[in-house]
């Protein structure tokens, strides 16, 4: 979690003294997927808040689990009181870097995004592939990757357990616009 | 069949009836309406600011995943995927309160202007480098 304050801090005070290199979010979106043989369950978060360093391609990324909206209300209330335990912890974050960022200037690309997710307290190391796209204004970020429920230490019931998949998909897009 | 056994059966039938739409209607229940909530509390965007940054988790706790009422200045009006983001600015911090309409309140945002003072009802998500709230409403 500290890490995470410091990088942004950081981030945020280097803008000062570079004007130009930094790309901020502040409505990023990313939502979770889970698929089972009962239901499938979608939630959506569209305030994510993201930042990236065009001159290093560093990125730190965060969100708030309440924010994540699923389309019935007593899944949500289950997901953030009992699941994730969003009054605890109320964040869940990334830092990272994307790899090669100077190679793709001005362009579109695909390359890697390696950096620690952390959700529901815990770390985990994360390793994807992210579609970047890179205008004059603009850097567009997409993708997506599977998580294990079981590696952010998330206890989901037994009388629920065939509702809710092992394996999550998350979905990403963030279109940060420069930082002034 | 005796009367007394098709009795038992019978009840026992309703009872289940009654469980399962009881259920069903648990599992299916709607989001808080916002207009209709009561909020929890009413305060201004400085405040709400304020408390966030200067007492973290006691304001985590007092107003994340509560219906509230802010009061504050527009500074700036979005839209994103069709539906309106209005920005309440802090007078004395670069923080701000971000919130996101109702796709109902679309038109009536449409009358708002940049530094104009209203009130918004919605519910509060947390704080990260600003104040989050989502499924807002206009307060007259």
């Amino acid at each position: 979690m500290k890490e995470i304050y410091i990088i942004i801090i950081n981030l945020l005070v280097l803008n000062c003294v570079s004007a130009q290199g930094k790309f901020l979010t502040k409505d990023g979106y990313v939502s979770f997927f889970s698929h089972s043989v009962v239901e499938d369950i979608k939630a959506d978060n569209n305030q994510v808040l993201s930042i990236v360093d065009s001159d290093t391609g560093e990125i730190a990324i965060q969100l708030l689990m309440r924010s994540f909206m699923f389309k019935k209300a007593l899944m949500q209330e289950h997901f953030n009181e009992n699941y994730v335990e969003s009054y605890k912890y109320p964040k869940a974050t990334f830092s990272g870097k994307i790899m090669k960022f100077n190679e793709l200037d001005e362009l579109k690309g695909e390359t890697e995004i390696v950096g620690t997710l952390n959700v529901h307290g815990r770390d985990k190391e994360i390793s994807t592939k992210v579609n970047v796209e890179i205008n004059e204004d603009e850097i567009i970020l997409k993708g997506d990757f599977y998580v294990e429920v079981a590696d952010f230490d998330i206890k989901i019931p037994a009388i629920v357990e065939n509702n809710i998949a092992k394996t999550i998909k998350v979905n990403f897009e963030l279109r940060h616009k420069p930082y002034k | 069949m005796t009367g007394k056994k098709f009795k038992i059966i019978l009840s026992l039938l309703v009872l289940v009836i009654i469980g399962l739409v009881v259920s069903f209607l648990y599992y299916n229940k709607p989001h808080a309406n916002i207009e209709k909530s009561k909020s929890d509390y009413s305060l201004t965007a400085n405040q709400l600011i304020k408390e966030y940054k200067e007492q973290g988790i006691e304001a985590e706790k007092k107003y994340s995943e509560r219906i509230i009422q802010v009061q504050g200045q527009i500074h700036k009006i979005s839209t994103l995927k069709g539906n309106s983001v209005i920005t309440l600015q802090s007078s004395d911090s670069e923080s701000s309160v971000i919130c996101h309409m109702l796709p109902e309140e679309n038109a009536n945002v449409l009358k708002l202007k940049n530094g104009q003072e209203i009130m918004v009802k919605g519910k509060c998500t947390g704080f990260l480098l600003d104040v989050i709230m989502v499924r807002c409403i206009l307060v007259e």
